[in-house]
Parts: C-alpha cells; structure tokens; sequence
C-alpha cells in the first residue's frame, strides 16, 4: 500500500471531521469536556481526526455530518435526519456552501490553505463514505474537480513563467499537492536557466565540505 | 482501488523533481549527434566503441560525434560545420511556422537546445551571422514554450495521454515532472468512484468501451 507510508496521506487523515456519536462510548471524555464524566453520549457532537472518523464509520459508531455554518445548511440538516438515519452524509467545514459558492465563483481565488491543507486528498477519501442518492447537489467530486481545473490553469501558467524571486499572493492559497506541482514546475525551469547560463559546472563533494572539528 | 495504486505507483517514478544532472545528462546524450567537421591536420582513423572515424585528411569534411568534434575544436585541429537547419534561413522559416500554425510544432531536431548551445559556446567563429542565429533560436523557443503551455491548458479530467509531436528533448524534460503529476491529480479527482452515478450514465458510454477523449495537441 503506497499510501500507508505516505506523510502527505498521514498528515491529510489527521485533519479534523465533525462527527455525531450514534452511540454512547466510555473512556474517551476527551472529546466531550462539558462534564467530569469520562464519556461520550448518543447523539453529541464531537470534532474527531479523519483516520478515527471513519474507522467508527464503518462500525456504525458515528455519523459524520454537517455542520451548521449557514442557514441555508441548517435547513438541509433538518431534512437529512428524516431522510437518513444510519446512513451518513459527509459535509465538511471546508465544503460547506458558502465554500462552494466561493469555488463556483472564481475558484483561483479560494483560501484553500487556509481551510484545509489537504484539501483534494481528504476530500476523495470522504467521496467514498458519501451517500449520493440522497442530496444529489451536494457531490463532493464534482467540486473538486472543476477546482482543481481552475486553479490548475493559473499553476500552469505562473509556475514556468514568473521570475524565481516573485512569490505571488496566489501562492499562499495552494494546497498541499498544488504546491508541490509548483515546486516541479519552478525547480525544472529554475534547472534550465542556469544550465543555459553556463559556468563551471563542476560539483564539489560533499564530504569535502565538511570541516573536521580539531581534536583536542 | 489497487488498479488506483498501481497507477499512482508507478507515476510516482515519473513525479520527480528536475536537477541539474538531469539536464546534463540531456546534453551528454545530445553529444552522440553526429555532425561535420573540417579537420586541417592529418590523422588515421580511430576505432571506438561507438563507431569507427576518420581517416582525417586536412579540408576534407568528415563526420563525427559532437563531443569529439568539440574536443577536437578545443585543441585547434578543426573547424566545425554548422548543421544545415541552424542556417539563418531555415531558421526564420521554421520560426514563421511555429508562429502562424497554433497546435503544432515544427520538426526540429531532438537535441536542438543542446546543440546549439555548445557550439555557440565552442564554434563561435565557424558560424555565419551567430547573432542572427542565436536570436532565431531563442525566439522558437520561447514559441513553442508558450505552446506546450496553451496547449496543457486544455487538459481535463477525461485525459488519459498527452501527446505532443515533434517536442525536443530539454521541452520534454522540463514539462515531464509537471505534466505528470498535473495528469495524476486528474485522475485521482475523476476516479469513478468520485463521479456521482447519474452524472456519468448520462454522458458516457459504458467504462469499458470509453477511454475519454484523445487530447492530442497536435490537430489531425
């Protein structure tokens, strides 16, 4: 498995989900720290990292869900629990409506750092727990994609032709892996240039580069 | 899923970033061209591994590898010849089509950038108006980077390949490590399993039969 000794995968699971307990659970008060009591009740609400979110997925233990952010959410919450009850509908704080509008309305310009580093990554790890038949307006794939379209563009273009020392504003509102395909796209052309300045292209050593610390 | 992995995998190969070894190593294999020289000393032929040379008669044009030419060069035994398309000529011609066609590039030989940067560096002398050639150069460059760039604007998530004709061998390696992990993020974000249902059923065929569109960048 590539992705279990993957640090972006390891640091993309640690992310938080917000999470409703569909059971009581003991000794894990942590989450919950409104009473002295080292438990969980049915039904309270808790953030939990994704890697422990889903895993009490599976077993049933908790649904992931939504969390109230705007009104226009709230009401959909409302008709989420009739419609589902162990089913789980997965609508994180980085794709709540008010993200998506902001996606759909200039997608280059979204904080995506800000939100959630890891932002493609989680979000198709959570595409596989969502439920579409439900809400079909609220696919995360979808989302992602024409994001990921739009912002890929003005990468493109701004990684192979700024200067090396320009660092644009856009820069800071990458994520994770849009980050790192700027970095190849700057360290190639970066390569190149020197290449065709020419120079002495010699290599020092690396072991000569290190002084010995006189013995004393 | 694991057919998922083993494409992520072995892309993973690919994802890597640029160092300048690499662009050396472009220009060790741009070495291997085989161009004209006119030695002004005497000497037998010499048998190498790569091929046999020579015999070398004073003003009579001969091929060699590049490195050998430029190593000859250095040591004042000859004056190299340029290649036929590095005439200023051929140039603007070639120029002048990469400009009026959109999509496709001109054929220019693989190791271009190469090898006119060593023999500007070496053979300054035994080319006619270098200037003229330089800048020539230099703009057919900067064309068909803004090219490729246009051109991997129009990738989509159906993408499979991206294939781009007659690209020389630094363009190639340059874009690589982009492209490749430009193209993995696509995958990985128009998996199946992302796409709803409904939205695909309508719009495609059946997967098995539908491999996306050809995003060729060369229009046929």
């Amino acid at each position: 498995m590539a992705q279990y000794f993957d640090i972006d995968d390891i640091l993309a699971e640690d992310e938080l989900v917000p999470a409703v307990f569909k059971e009581a659970a003991n000794g894990v008060g942590i989450f919950d720290s409104s009473d002295d009591t080292n438990r969980v009740e049915a039904g309270s609400k808790a953030e939990l990292p994704f890697w422990l979110a889903s895993e009490l997925h599976l077993r049933q233990a908790v649904s992931i869900n939504v969390p109230l952010v705007s009104i226009k959410s709230k009401l959909l919450i409302i008709s989420d629990d009739f419609l589902m009850c162990c089913f789980s509908s997965v609508y994180m704080v980085f794709l709540n409506v008010r993200t998506r509008e902001e996606i759909e309305a200039d997608a280059a310009h979204v904080d995506l750092r800000k939100r959630c580093p890891y932002f493609y990554e989680l979000g198709c790890k959570l595409a596989h727990l969502i439920d579409d038949r439900i809400l079909s307006d609220k696919n995360i794939g979808p989302v992602l994609f024409v994001a990921f379209q739009t912002r890929y563009k003005d990468v493109l273009v701004k990684a192979h032709t700024s200067a090396l020392s320009v660092t644009a504003k856009n820069l800071t509102l990458l994520t994770r892996e849009e980050t790192k395909l700027y970095e190849t796209a700057q360290s190639s052309t970066a390569a190149f240039k020197k290449w065709k300045m020419g120079g002495p292209r010699f290599q020092k050593a690396y072991v000569l580069g290190r002084k010995r610390k006189p013995t004393e | 899923m694991s057919d998922h992995e083993n494409f992520t995998i072995i892309l993973s190969f690919f994802f890597r970033t640029m160092d300048d070894t690499l662009i050396a190593q472009m220009e060790f294999l741009a070495e291997d061209e085989l161009v004209e020289i006119v030695p002004n000393m005497r000497m037998d032929p010499i048998n190498l591994i790569c091929g046999d040379f020579g015999p070398f008669r004073p003003q009579i044009a001969t091929q060699v590898p590049l490195w050998l030419a430029v190593a000859l060069k250095k040591r004042g035994k000859c004056t190299i010849r340029p290649p036929e398309w590095m005439s200023v000529d051929k140039l603007t011609q070639v120029l002048e089509a990469e400009r009026d066609t959109g999509r496709v590039f001109q054929p220019l030989p693989f190791h271009y950038v190469e090898i006119s940067r060593l023999l500007f560096d070496h053979a300054r002398d035994d080319i006619p108006d270098i200037y003229m050639v330089k800048s020539l150069i230099e703009d057919i460059k900067d064309v068909r980077f803004h090219k490729i760039g246009t051109g991997l604007e129009t990738i989509s998530g159906r993408t499979n390949a991206v294939k781009l004709s007659n690209l020389s061998a630094m363009e190639v390696n340059i874009v690589r490590p982009f492209l490749a992990g430009a193209l993995q993020t696509f995958y990985k974000l128009h998996n199946p399993e992302m796409v709803p249902e409904s939205e695909r059923r309508g719009s495609r065929r059946p997967q098995g039969a539908d491999r996306g569109a050809r995003r060729t960048l060369k229009p046929r």
